[in-house]
């Protein structure tokens, strides 16, 4: 009977992220699936809490732990794996692919002459075999293969599996990892403030402001600062994460009056990130393809344009709203305050 | 940046500096490549920069890859076979025998085009045999005929021909380098200075500012084209022999389409188009071998029409039912757009002078008799080649006198400037209307430039009458009063709004063949600029632009990045929509201020453009 | 003080981003619609990761730079005449193919051989540079499994900024979820650096640097060797291009405060 070793590393409050609880319902399925056993491993300072937030998942459960994994560092992170491989000797390992775990999964394939597949969108067993789904060419295109190798190590995106809940307790059994000599030390983590952050990936919706922002409104002049209230205003009442069109970023870099928190951070687009939110409202912006590219992961898309005809209304939003995006954003502003 | 130390303009060597890589430089380094080392591995002769190596050449060209720019070609390829003897087609992406050729003449199916009296007449005799609102010429002359000739991709022609110059090791190809003007000392060329990096819109130094190198050359070719920055810096400055001018241009603008599953058009045929959408404006269509075409229209700088925008004419030309039943549910490819340099042979600037040599389309090789440019190109860059491994040989520096007599007599002697002779004044008719034109061509054409049409030659800015006039009797002054304003208000052209006021219906936008003239930027072209240089259109006196009703530049504008200015005075350009077509040059109603053979607009050395290599 | 580094930086080619890509069932397995006829660029990570390289070779003289690149060699030539003006390196070039569905771990077997072979690279003072995702396959694991075949257990994924500090210790900004960065110390080389942006912008083109690594360029590319990266069971049942088009509504003439309503309900549902 084969196994599957699904992998997740605790948090620093000792608890398990989101996309670690999506990637063991994933791989619980494809255990059921392939008619396999499943195995827990977990890595962290302590796993005992991490482990019993899961605890109702029918596994064997086993754990590295200690001071030196409370981080992620690649040399700890990829050892307390492979110490939890040579236990189970699984055919398939699952993890998340969190910042954490992409840095040190893969390399994993090499140390148990594994191959490895990262960033999976889609996992299931076909008669009783794995076969993956991921995309490629910057999500342009998305593809469904299986190989024979063994061990196939497989890392899962966020947001494509539910959420495993399920508490119950359980008894680890601690793993030793023999750690080489350690070269790396953490020495922090700087995190933007909360108020200046404007990319969110985890918010419900996405706003995009295009170049049409910046440009000469009907009284002939531009109203760059006023632009600046009125989206700030948004992204403060709706905590939307903030997007905007490679014309905009590039007005920037051309020294006109622009939006002075944009940076190419910011890009929607085929040269830009490809975001994932539930909803995006995209203002001021023509919709054209090399942009609406980067809106692949947008469930639900709404424009707002003064031209009826813009790329938004050739099939691309849901809703396109033929309107002044300042004076609409504004009595948006109002009814969300 | 005033209280920084700015980086020095610096300068570099080389014996043979290249501006421009398009089919007349391909057929100069192809020749050349092959002929700077001995067979016994020895240099032909040794670099005058680098002592102990073959001489070392250097070809800069402006777009971003040797493959991108625009054009679908059929030629006969003389020049080119003769280079390449063994030349296999189906070695090359987008390449096939002529198999078809057909002319025909396009009548007007929905009743907009402007056709004058004697049109009309022809019109109503030819409806009856019309089948699709066209008919087809049953025979086509033979100066026309591209038989035994083959159908190809520029952009992959170039490709094709640039990897083996590279391969070799004897030449360098540097795309993505714009070429800002050639070091003049007199008359004589030294070299080239490139384009400044690091600067602002108007060229001010900013982050990461480095000057444009100086490039020194003892021989400098020059073939960067009819728009290119070098040649036309070398016409201001030098003047062009006594009579010539370039006065007659063209906008060609094209697609590759991918043809639906159904289309019964085969590999090779060859389709060319006169009479629609407006009489001026002819069309060709290219098949692949693939299931894809090149297609597109040519709009003439005699069609005396102020609101000219290629791109709307290109999308009725397409739906005419004669096209329309073989282009109906396919799905454009990549688009893009490029000046023609339509005077020939009385358009040829000192073909050589010291220390330089002009080749290809802006040295006026093309033939306007026949519409063949490229082998002739071609061919210019092998008698340039021919000429220079001659004086490398006799060790003869680069002397006016000298590629006079190894390059420009050889030029003359062969079979383009021959034909060039012929055609030299072909094209004249045209300059005084669509039926005198067609009259004109056939006549040269038969009597082999022995009986050509009178000409009324005129610069390109005194042709384009005012809109009021040209639309007279189809909008009131009034009217065209409230148009305008609306278009301003929007900062919109007003070429769409008098197209539907003539007549024209709305374009129906699928989304994947009729795209909106953005999305076939985009999608088509993948029109793009890099960041750090400055604007290469610039308007020469602001006021002129501020008294100009017809604003032509914003009309022809290929990518719709010359738009009207809401505060008046000179347009606004969008570089990042440029596709260096380089129709703003010829397209204004303004003459220079300090230069009546030229208009108000200059056209320099940028980066950027079209970023599809298929074409 | 200074430290000498021999920077390894691997990258290839993709498709220029402008390009409209299409997925066709090769002799092999899928491929792209015109591959050999799409444009191709740098991967830009992997320019980012070679622009850092080239700029800590310069802050830190007696290093050196090296571009390993797993490519069709055809290509690559007329890749390097866009790049090779930007910054001076030497250029290994493994003849093969750049798809982005070439199994990661057949990647990264050829280029760790290839780095292996570097003539005069020293071990000790190594640092293997690349991009810590790519515009082809964009797995993210390359890098990782060069590090491993290589024996190099420092590694680190998602850098941004690198700092050489004395005594040969490397500070390193990696990004984290949130927008966030760990900030980590590594007492020196070797070490494994997949970059994301990094802070460098694109420099400009300088046709000296041009000249000067086209003599190694050229040779580089007519002594390639051919890569083989066949040897997975790795098979596609399909790949697909999403379908995007939608059923466009549009409103107008709605009063704005109807039009602002319409979307908080939505926003807020």
């Amino acid at each position: 009977m084969s196994t599957i070793l699904y992998l997740a590393h605790t948090e620093t409050d000792g608890t398990l992220a989101k996309i670690s609880r999506e990637a063991l319902t994933a791989a619980q399925e494809l255990a059921e699936g392939m008619g396999a056993e499943l195995a827990v491993g977990i890595i962290g300072a302590d796993v005992s809490a991490a482990a019993e937030s899961i605890g109702s998942c029918k596994a064997r459960f086993l754990g590295v732990s200690g001071d030196e994994f409370s981080q992620g560092r690649y040399a700890s992170d990829v050892a307390a794996a492979e110490a939890l491989f040579k236990v189970v000797t699984p055919d398939v390992v699952v993890a998340p692919a969190s910042f954490r775990f992409s840095r040190a999964i893969p390399g994993l394939a090499v140390r148990v002459d594994g191959r490895v597949d990262t960033h999976l969108t889609g996992l299931e067993a076909e008669n009783g075999n794995p076969v993956a789904k991921r995309w490629f060419y910057r999500q342009r295109m998305m593809g469904e293969f299986a190989r024979e190798e063994r061990p196939w190590i497989l890392t899962l995106d966020p947001g494509c599996f539910a959420s495993f809940e399920g508490a119950g307790s359980v008894d680890v059994e601690l793993v030793d990892a023999a750690l080489p000599e350690m070269r790396t030390t953490v020495t922090g983590i700087q995190a933007p403030d909360a108020d200046e952050q404007t990319i969110r990936p985890d918010a419900k919706t996405l706003f995009v402001a295009g170049a049409g922002w910046t440009k000469k409104q009907s009284d002939g002049q531009s109203h760059v600062q006023e632009a600046e209230e009125v989206i700030s205003q948004f992204l403060g009442v709706t905590k939307a994460s903030l997007g905007s069109s490679k014309s905009l970023v590039d007005i920037s870099g051309e020294g006109q009056a622009v939006i002075s928190f944009l940076t190419h951070l910011h890009q929607v687009g085929q040269t830009g990130s490809t975001p994932r939110h539930t909803k995006g409202l995209a203002t001021c912006c023509h919709g054209e393809e090399p942009h609406v590219v980067g809106w692949r992961f947008i469930n639900e898309r709404r424009a707002i344009n003064t031209d009826a005809s813009c790329g938004w209304a050739q099939g691309k939003a849901d809703v396109l709203y033929v309107a002044d995006a300042f004076e609409l954003v504004k009595k948006l502003n109002e009814l969300l305050a | 940046m005033s209280d920084t130390v700015q980086p020095q303009r610096q300068e570099m060597e080389a014996d043979i500096v290249c501006v421009g890589f398009g089919p007349a430089t391909g057929g100069f380094l192809t020749t050349l490549s092959r002929a700077l080392m001995n067979e016994d591995g020895t240099p032909l002769t040794e670099s005058k920069v680098m002592p102990g190596m073959p001489p070392q050449v250097i070809c800069y060209e402006r777009a971003d890859d040797i493959g991108f720019g625009v054009s679908g070609i059929v030629t006969k390829g003389r020049s080119i076979r003769e280079s390449f003897p063994d030349l296999d087609l189906a070695q090359m992406p987008m390449a096939h025998e002529v198999t078809e050729e057909r002319v025909a003449y396009l009548l007007d199916p929905v009743g907009a085009s402007r056709r004058s009296a004697p049109v009309k007449v022809a019109d109503a005799a030819l409806k009856f045999v019309a089948r699709n609102h066209a008919v087809e010429l049953p025979w086509i002359p033979d100066f026309l005929q591209k038989h035994d000739g083959m159908v190809l991709s520029m952009g992959q022609f170039n490709q094709w021909v640039g990897t083996q110059i590279m391969g070799s090791g004897l030449a360098q190809i540097w795309p993505g380098t714009p070429v800002a003007e050639p070091l003049l000392n007199g008359r004589a060329v030294e070299g080239v200075r490139l384009v400044d990096q690091g600067v602002d819109k108007q060229g001010n130094p900013d982050a990461g500012y480095m000057p444009g190198m100086d490039v020194k050359a003892a021989l400098t070719v020059v073939g960067d084209g009819p728009v290119g920055a070098v040649g036309q810096h070398l016409d201001r400055e030098l003047g062009l022999p006594e009579g010539n001018h370039q006065r007659e241009w063209a906008i060609g603008m094209k697609m590759v389409v991918q043809l639906p599953e159904d289309c019964e058009l085969k590999p090779g045929t060859v389709l060319h188009t006169l009479g629609y959408p407006e009489p001026e404006i002819f069309g060709f269509l290219y098949v692949y071998p693939d299931m894809s075409a090149s297609l597109g229209i040519f709009v003439p700088s005699w069609f005396d029409n102020p609101v000219r925008t290629a791109y709307r004419y290109m999308q009725h030309w397409m739906m005419h039912p004669y096209l329309w039943k073989h282009l109906e549910g396919g799905t454009l490819r990549s688009w893009g757009a490029k000046s023609l340099q339509e005077s020939g042979m009385q358009g040829e600037p000192f073909l050589a002078g010291d220390g330089f040599a002009r080749i290809g389309e802006g040295s006026g090789s093309t033939n306007v008799l026949t519409g063949s440019g490229v082998d002739e190109a071609w061919a210019t860059g092998v008698q340039l080649a021919e000429a220079v491994i001659e004086l490398m040989r006799e060790a003869k520096p680069y002397t006016k006198e000298n590629l006079e007599a190894a390059y420009v007599q050889r030029r003359k002697k062969s079979w383009v400037g021959k034909e060039a002779e012929q055609a030299a004044k072909a094209r004249d008719g045209f300059t005084t209307g669509f039926i005198p034109g067609m009259l004109g061509m056939a006549l040269s054409g038969i009597t082999r430039g022995g009986v050509n049409m009178p000409s009324r030659s005129r610069k390109p800015w005194e042709r384009i009458p005012r809109i009021e006039d040209y639309f007279k009797g189809v909008v009131s002054e009034q009217e065209l009063m409230q148009l305008r304003k609306e278009c301003q208000a929007k900062g919109a052209s007003l070429h769409d709004a008098l197209m539907n006021k003539a007549g024209w219906p709305e374009v129906p936008l699928d989304g994947k063949l009729l795209v909106s003239h953005q999305d076939a930027l985009l999608m088509g072209g993948k029109v793009v600029a890099n960041p750090g240089y400055a604007d290469h259109v610039t308007f020469a006196d602001s006021y002129s632009c501020s008294v100009c009703t017809e604003q032509v530049c914003t009309e022809i504008c290929s990518g719709q990045a010359i738009s009207i200015n809401p505060e008046g005075g000179a347009p606004l350009f969008d570089r990042e929509k440029c596709v260096h077509c380089g129709a703003c040059l010829w397209n204004c109603s303004k003459p220079h201020p300090e230069d009546d053979e030229h208009t108000n607009v200059r056209f320099g050395a940028g980066s950027g453009g079209l970023h599809s290599a298929e074409n | 003080m200074s430290n000498e580094f021999h920077i390894v930086v691997c990258g290839s080619i993709v498709p220029d981003p402008l390009q409209t890509l299409e997925p066709v069932q090769g002799a092999q397995g899928p491929e792209l619609k015109n591959e050999m006829m799409l444009p191709a660029v740098l991967d830009p990570w992997a320019g980012h990761a070679l622009y850092e390289a080239a700029d800590l070779a310069v802050k830190n003289p007696g290093s050196k730079v090296w571009l390993v690149s797993l490519g069709p060699k055809a290509k690559l030539q007329q890749v390097m005449m866009n790049i090779a003006q930007k910054v001076p390196f030497e250029l290994v070039c493994a003849d093969g193919s750049a798809s982005g569905f070439t199994d990661s771990f057949e990647v990264a077997k050829v280029l760790a051989q290839s780095i292996e072979g570097i003539q005069g690279m020293d071990k000790s003072k190594l640092l293997v540079f690349g991009g810590w995702q790519s515009a082809s396959r964009g797995s993210c694991a390359v890098m990782q499994m060069v590090g491993e075949m290589l024996g190099i257990s420092e590694q680190f994924q998602g850098v941004d900024k690198l700092t050489a500090g004395g005594g040969g210790a490397l500070e390193i900004m990696e990004r984290i979820e949130g927008g966030a960065y760990q900030v980590s110390v590594c007492t020196g080389t070797p070490a494994v650096l997949g970059w994301a942006t990094g802070e460098l912008p694109e420099p400009p083109n300088n046709p000296q640097v041009g000249m000067q690594n086209m003599r190694l360029v050229m040779p580089a590319l007519q002594q390639a060797k051919p890569a083989n990266v066949q040897g997975s069971s790795l098979t596609f049942q399909s790949v697909e291009l999403p379908q995007q088009r939608r059923e466009t509504r549009v409103v107008k003439d709605m009063p704005v405060d109807d039009m602002a309503r319409e979307i908080a309900e939505w926003l807020n549902s």
